[in-house]
């Protein structure tokens, strides 16, 4: 099949390259030309020019129009990819993102030349307060991992500032918990412990209690939790903490589901993080940028990262450096500036009546395929579920021996990117291997019964022509991919590169 | 209703095929005082929706209060720079929904768009850096450079068992926000951050350095070219880490230096990360752009981050897809390298195009053109009496320091020059500097203008010793 290697589109860039090709052009240099070695003496020089492509824009463009053919997309494909919120993102983000009013605003610009975007700060500041009921935020944090862990640093800074930093050392976290979760605990220097769930995906309030101790600093929960389950008893697992003068922090992540229908502070929850991608249309962009602002507790307050926006008296609007508590910065500058932009202009146009619709609507949705496909695919949990429902292969592996991975790979030849699959983890769905599907609010219930129509089809390949979903995809540029050989014997850059 | 397509008729066939009466009885896991009742105002107090036209609008009016650098002659940099970013860039990158509303390629066989494009990102930062192995992306600069000392620290747990290395250092004029983000990394990992000041030449100081780097160190970080615009002896600093086996980090605040100056792996260092915003992404007030980590492969499987490997399918075509995950946080939880998921790989898009778009040659001469620049600015801003370089005998790119007097920059901006950046705060002994930043965007009627500007301003001061 080597023949299609031969088409110049299918290349990769540096295969294309070409001396003497380029795209763009300097003006004519207007200053005194200087010779370079000279007006660099003393600095060490590199020994060749970087052996960087050298392409026309035609091909250029083709090449990136070329790769964009070969990707699933919420613009071209359903994306029910659980856990991540693969809502529609509207288009007027990115066009008035491109203004030079936000292209061209430099950090260093004077803080009277910045009052509109304070102001823009200041006010998703204030919405996302009113939505998770919690009086502070800060839009720091790059992405949700960054959230994760400017809440533990704060809540680590609490603890310092009662003299509890050295007790309180552990932070509880369910096994169906995000990767993320964990990995952000011990990162800020806790020691995690695993809570297992119960058999329905909820917290074990008698398991937790026996957990709780003087040396519990917080509770990570996702709510709704991975397995995309409300978490029922919220204000009892928040009551058990703060007895015990710990903390609760919630995974955000699913907000999408919970928005204006009910504010995590008024659990009892003292810390929170949003991810603005999923739940603000902020674009995911192939893996990022994305935005996780994290709400607090008024006692967590003075610990946040600096500088905050603030709102003057006098009605104009300035960045606030002073706060002898704060833990710092953890992000350069304010953070992932232009994804807030586009999440405040998606919240100007939901307002009150919208996001309540969104939540309503996404859970909605998620139900709708649940009652659906009931009995087509197991489902560990059939009760009401949140904004997204986890489907597992018990049945098909039992009966054909056809996994969650070949039935992802054969909805790619309808159409559908693939759910999530083996998240949350085997061990937290009976064994099985699990099918987390997220519809979003922003689907048609007509490509809701679609999908339908697919996964059913599918259970009956699995029946009658095994061979069709276990070789699956057949439709896309390459078939299955060989992963493992990616990891044994990796290859991570174009032989070229390396002049 | 906005961005949702559900019509009532919709809504209710479904609640009927779920076998509920109301949406509302779907969330009786929430208690029932809890939930928010939209009848009462004072619950949820957000604004109404505008449409597509309102909020058009509101944000022209948003803007009307703002500035930007387009507004100025424009002189600041210090991490952020005012780069022309080529309308290619935007039209695959953002005005194209195929990269920027996928996510990450979980799925290699429907994302070999995605993953392609990272596989040649990674490419081109081995191109640029000539060190082996760089990932799809960090945050920004800053937490590159913290992930960079967090592996420093794991690296040294291996090679160093029993020693218990605490220390990070950083060598020199280290941007201030790598500085404030690593040190708020190290407080929780009970990592300590030291600092090694410069020399009068704007470089580290060698002798303190070399007594700085004990055993007791990890890793050590030198950003070249530094927070004050010169070119570091990035070799110096990998020969004074050797004897006690000290992991060499380098920092890179201006991406574009890279198309010239020696090469990270040319001078021996271990990791490299730096700020790729440079690199045909827009300023947005310092984000979103990208850090980019690039390491020796020695130190591969204690890397943050994805990575993208070449492989093939099952019938022997090239493919790609994600590597090296037992790292990651999906799989490894708190074992894991990092605890970075989401991270920036549309702006590494954007830098991919950028790096393309100019090409080999291309990349090149803008560098250089930065240079001519940078030149014309130093003779023409020395030449104003009572001012001078702040630092002399060492090399700079694209940013350098003025020694003047405080209190000029609200003067020069009346004149529509925003003129360097004021380094009052940055340090002792920094009274009347100003770090100004050139790229290619800047005319020599910008310098021009700054340079008479600045000659206005000065008048009547005492000269600045
Ligand atoms: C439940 C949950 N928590 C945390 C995260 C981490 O967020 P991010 O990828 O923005 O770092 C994710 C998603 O990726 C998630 O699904």
């Amino acid at each position: 099949m080597t023949t299609a290697l031969a088409n110049p589109a299918e290349a990769i860039l540096f295969e294309v390259s070409k001396p003497g090709r380029r795209c763009l052009r300097l003006p004519e240099l207007d200053v005194p030309k200087v010779d370079i070695k000279a007006a660099l003496k003393g600095a060490k020089l590199r020994a060749k020019p970087a052996p960087l492509p050298e392409v026309g824009e035609l091909d250029l463009v083709r090449h990136f129009k070329n790769l964009a053919q070969k990707n699933f997309s919420v613009d071209r494909n359903f994306y029910p990819l659980g856990s991540c919120t693969m809502k529609y993102n509207p288009k007027i983000n990115v066009t008035l993102l491109s203004l030079p009013g936000f292209t061209k605003a430099h950090p260093h610009l004077p803080e009277a030349d910045l009052q509109g975007h304070i102001e823009l700060m200041v006010t998703l500041e204030k919405w996302l307060s009113e939505i998770s009921g919690l009086p502070a935020v800060t839009l720091q944090p790059a992405a949700g991992a960054q959230g994760e862990m400017t809440g533990l640093m704060v809540i680590k800074a609490y603890f310092e500032s009662k003299g509890e930093g050295k007790t309180r050392t552990k932070v509880i976290i369910p096994d169906s918990a995000h990767g993320t979760n964990p990995a952000t605990a011990a990162l800020a220097g806790f020691t995690p412990l695993t809570l297992k769930s119960t058999a329905d995906g909820s917290v074990d309030l008698a398991a937790l209690k026996a957990m709780i101790g003087p040396d519990t600093a917080a509770m990570m929960i996702t709510n709704p939790s991975t397995l995309g389950i409300l978490e029922p008893n919220m204000v009892e697992i928040a009551k058990l903490l703060h007895t015990a003068g710990a903390q609760l922090y919630m995974d955000g992540a699913n907000m999408n589901a919970i928005q204006g229908m009910v504010r995590p502070g008024d659990y009892g929850v003292d810390v929170m993080h949003f991810n603005l991608h999923k739940t603000y249309s902020v674009p995911h962009g192939a893996g990022g940028p994305g935005a996780g602002p994290i709400a607090v507790a008024s006692h967590l307050e003075p610990y946040l990262p600096t500088p905050r926006p603030v709102r003057n008296a006098d009605g104009t609007y300035s960045l606030d450096s002073k706060r002898p508590d704060s833990i710092g910065k953890v992000r350069s500058f304010f953070g992932n500036y232009g994804a807030l932009v586009m999440a405040y202009i998606y919240m100007a146009q939901l307002g009150r009546e919208g996001v309540r619709r969104n939540g309503e609507n996404a859970v909605l949705n998620a139900n709708y395929l649940r009652a659906k496909l009931r009995g087509v695919y197991h489902i560990q949990n059939d009760k009401a579920c949140a904004h997204e429902v986890v489907f597992t292969d018990k049945t098909q592996n039992a009966e054909h021996h056809i996994s969650a991975l070949d039935i992802a790979k054969r909805m790619i030849d309808y159409g559908i990117h693939p759910m999530t699959i083996y998240f949350p983890q085997p061990n937290v769905v009976g064994g099985q291997g699990a099918m987390m599907v997220e519809p979003t609010e922003t689907e048609s219930k007509e490509t809701l019964d679609y999908f339908v129509v697919v996964m059913k089809k599918i259970a009956s390949e699995c029946k009658d022509n095994p061979e069709i979903v276990k070789t699956a995809p057949h439709t896309t540029p390459v078939s299955r991919v060989d992963e493992k050989t990616a990891t044994t014997n990796p290859q991570l850059y174009c032989p070229m590169c390396i002049a | 209703m906005p961005f949702i397509q559900n019509t009532d008729a919709d809504r209710a066939e479904m609640l009927k095929a779920i076998g509920v009466g109301s949406i509302e009885d779907l969330f009786k896991d929430i208690p029932a005082n809890l939930r928010l009742k939209m009848s009462d105002a004072s619950m949820l107090k957000l604004p109404k929706g505008k449409g597509e036209l309102e909020v058009t609008r509101h944000i022209h009016e948003l803007l009307a209060k703002t500035k930007n650098a387009g507004d100025y002659a424009y002189f600041r940099g210090g991490g952020i720079y005012n780069h022309f970013v080529s309308t290619l860039i935007d039209h695959i990158a953002l005005y194209d929904g195929s990269f920027i509303t996928a996510y990450t390629p979980y799925q290699p066989e429907c994302s070999q768009g995605t993953l392609t494009f990272i596989y040649e990102f990674q490419s081109s930062i081995t191109a640029l850096t000539g060190l082996e192995v760089a990932n799809a992306s960090m945050y920004d600069g800053a937490s590159a450079l913290a992930e960079a000392m967090m592996m420093g620290k794991h690296v040294s747990e291996d090679r160093h068992r029993k020693e218990n290395r605490n220390t990070f250092v950083l060598a020199g004029a280290v941007n201030p926000e790598y500085l404030q983000v690593c040190k708020t990394y190290a407080d929780v990992a009970g990592l300590k951050v030291v600092q090694v000041a410069t020399g009068a030449d704007g470089r580290v100081d060698g002798q303190a350095l070399a007594k700085a780097l004990t055993r007791k160190v990890f890793a050590v970080a030198v950003q070249s070219p530094n927070y004050l615009g010169v070119i570091e002896d990035v070799e110096a600093v990998v020969a004074a880490a050797k004897e006690n086996e000290i992991l060499v980090v380098q920092a890179v605040g201006e991406a574009l230096s890279l198309a010239l100056l020696q090469t990270p792996a040319e001078a021996g260092v271990d990791v490299c990360v730096g700020e790729g915003q440079s690199l045909g992404n827009h300023q947005f007030l310092g984000g979103p752009a990208f850090g980019f980590f690039a390491s020796k492969k020695d130190w591969l499987r204690k890397m943050p981050g994805r990575i993208v490997s070449e492989t093939k399918d099952k019938d022997g075509r090239r493919a790609f897809a994600l590597a090296l995950a037992t790292r990651e946080q999906h799989i490894r939880r708190e074992k894991a390298t990092s605890n970075i998921c989401t991270n920036q790989s549309l702006c590494a898009l954007r830098a991919l195009i950028h790096i393309a778009a100019w090409g080999k040659q291309g990349f090149v001469e803008l560098a250089e053109h930065t240079v001519a620049k940078t030149q014309y600015a130093i003779s023409k801003l020395t030449s104003v009496p009572g001012v001078k370089l702040a630092h002399t005998g060492a090399p700079v790119f694209n940013e350098f320091v003025i020694q003047a007097v405080p209190g000029l920059e609200k003067k020069l901006l009346k004149k529509k020059v925003a003129g360097g950046l004021p380094l009052d705060k940055y340090g002792k002994g920094r009274r009347g500097q100003y770090l100004v930043a050139i790229t290619e965007v800047t005319t020599k009627a910008d310098i021009d203008r700054y340079a008479e500007a600045l000659t206005e301003a000065m008048k009547g001061k005492p000269v600045a010793v």
